[in-house]
């Protein structure tokens, strides 16, 4: 009776795995967006079947690999690896972390996010100088910044968007977030609502997500993603700063707190649905 | 020896206490959570610097002057996209209206095809990076029409904006039709009071000759847009 009980509890465990509702841990991100366009009938998210036909063979794994190996290499004047960094959930925690950031760091009395608290790392654990190119340059699939990004929110695929609120710091940067999506200024009125406040509406041929729809909004914010135009990884930072740039709004200064109030927000604004790493986006 | 030992037990334990008020100091609310949202996100543009304030910007001044928010921005952004309504729409038409300032010689229309260019073009004022320089570009900044709205059907427009296909072609050209377009392009909010449309003359994104050219592409019977 045991034996047979043990033969068929992996059944059993398969089975109501593939049943649990909205488990997406196990999956692929392609099968993740799949599932979420089943789901929802979204025109945002079904935009580029050849995009999702390329997310298996995605370019941002081979940068994920590289991403693995700076990961784990001791580097920096210190000569220690980042196994030791704490992304929140423990020094060398990974699975998982990305999904629950920006967070609160008691260590530096900040809200940060992915990229500010790897660059916390590689100044402080590394001892790497800031104007060293290693921790410099933010933006491209060679850099390292890049590699490292990518791998370290690859562990956070199919985990549910869940940046933490409970202190005080989190909820003023991602209250004072929602004030600057929504926030109209410059010679275009532009705010992120402009774009983002609709379902199925188009700037020219793109269809834009709605910050409403969290099924939509997690691939808004699945960064990194391989831009299949720009040929390389990008990161959050570099969306926002993309997103401001169109808006004809000045520069952001990357890392800059209005930069992570935003992250904030909009990454609580996909609470609940899974993160979909490494996107394929146009 | 052992007195000495005693200081040192003392200085460690002054030490310790120290770095323990020090943390207790820090438990203290950060001056962060001491602000309403809307004041930290103004705190963290004009006094944390989280943007590149001071750079030059193509209207001339600095970018920061962009992110001062006028009556009709600081209005429409409580409404988060939805139109105004009742007295506050009947408010803010008005302000527009005050700003619209009308061709001498009265409302003409310009060249289609230079019109189809600007509706097409949408470039101008861009800054942070790659920083457009559309004073040498032929036809200006570009009004960016084809972001959201479908124009002629050669080219694929956005559909944030409602469709204007065949625009001329269902309104004709009187007087009136051309004060009306006149007008939606100057100051948008003169009709449509809090609508995402850039107020394109009021802002001076386009000059009065570059609507006139946008409006020929509009109501021209030969523009494309009407064929």
């Amino acid at each position: 009776m045991i034996r047979k009980l043990a033969y068929a509890l992996p059944f059993v465990l398969a089975v109501s795995s593939a049943f649990a509702e909205d488990s997406y841990v196990d999956m692929a991100p392609e099968d993740i967006l799949q599932a979420l366009i089943d789901k929802t009938g979204s025109a945002y998210l079904n935009q580029s079947p050849q995009n999702q036909q390329m997310m298996p063979d995605n370019p941002a794994y081979w940068v994920a690999d590289e991403g693995e190996e700076l990961f784990r290499t001791p580097r920096g004047p210190n000569d220690v690896s980042l196994e030791s960094c704490d992304f929140g959930k423990g020094p060398g925690v990974l699975k998982g972390a990305y999904a629950e950031l920006p967070r609160y760091f008691e260590d530096t009395g900040k809200v940060m996010d992915l990229e500010t608290r790897l660059v916390h790392c590689m100044t402080t654990l590394q001892g790497i100088p800031a104007d060293n190119p290693s921790v410099k340059k933010r933006h491209g699939s060679k850099s390292d910044m890049m590699k490292l990004q990518t791998y370290i929110a690859l562990q956070s695929n199919g985990v549910k968007w869940n940046p933490p609120m409970d202190h005080p710091m989190e909820k003023a940067m991602r209250d004072a977030g929602e004030v600057l999506f929504y926030r109209k200024a410059g010679p275009m009125d532009f705010s992120c609502q402009t774009c983002h406040g609709s379902t199925g509406l188009r700037i020219r041929a793109s269809t834009l997500p709605n910050v409403n729809i969290p099924e939509e909004w997690t691939k808004a914010i699945s960064w990194p993603a391989e831009r299949a135009g720009h040929q390389n990884v990008r990161s959050t930072q570099h969306r926002v700063r993309g997103c401001l740039w169109q808006m004809r709004h000045p520069g952001i200064i990357a890392g800059s707190d209005a930069s992570i109030a935003l992250i904030s927000f909009w990454t609580d604004a996909a609470r609940g649905q899974p993160a979909i790493i490494p996107d394929l986006k146009r | 020896m052992k007195a000495k030992l005693k200081t040192f037990a003392a200085t460690i334990a002054l030490l310790v206490s120290g770095v323990a008020v020090v943390n207790a100091d820090e438990v203290k609310p950060h001056k962060y959570t001491m602000m309403s949202p809307a004041e930290l996100a103004e705190y963290l543009i004009f006094v944390d610097k989280g943007y590149k304030l001071s750079q030059p910007v193509q209207e001339g001044g600095v970018a920061g002057q962009r992110m001062f928010q006028d009556d009709l921005q600081k209005t429409c952004s409580k409404l988060r996209g939805e139109r105004a309504t009742g007295d506050v729409a009947a408010k803010i038409s008005a302000a527009a209206r005050k700003t619209i300032k009308y061709p001498e010689g009265g409302i003409k229309l310009g060249d289609w095809r230079i019109g189809r260019e600007l509706a097409w073009s949408g470039f101008g004022y861009r800054v942070g990076h790659k920083n457009d320089n559309h004073s040498k570009a032929q036809y200006g900044p570009g009004g960016n029409c084809y972001n959201c709205h479908q124009l002629a059907d050669d080219r694929v427009g956005g559909t944030l904006g409602p469709s204007l296909l065949n625009y001329g072609k269902l309104r004709g050209n009187s007087e009136a039709i051309l004060k009306y377009t006149y007008e939606v392009i100057y100051n948008p909010h003169s009709v449509f009071a809090c609508t995402n449309m850039p107020r394109i003359g009021a802002k001076g994104i386009l000059t009065q000759e570059q609507i006139s050219h946008v409006m020929a592409y509009l109501l021209d019977p030969e523009s494309p847009v009407n064929k």
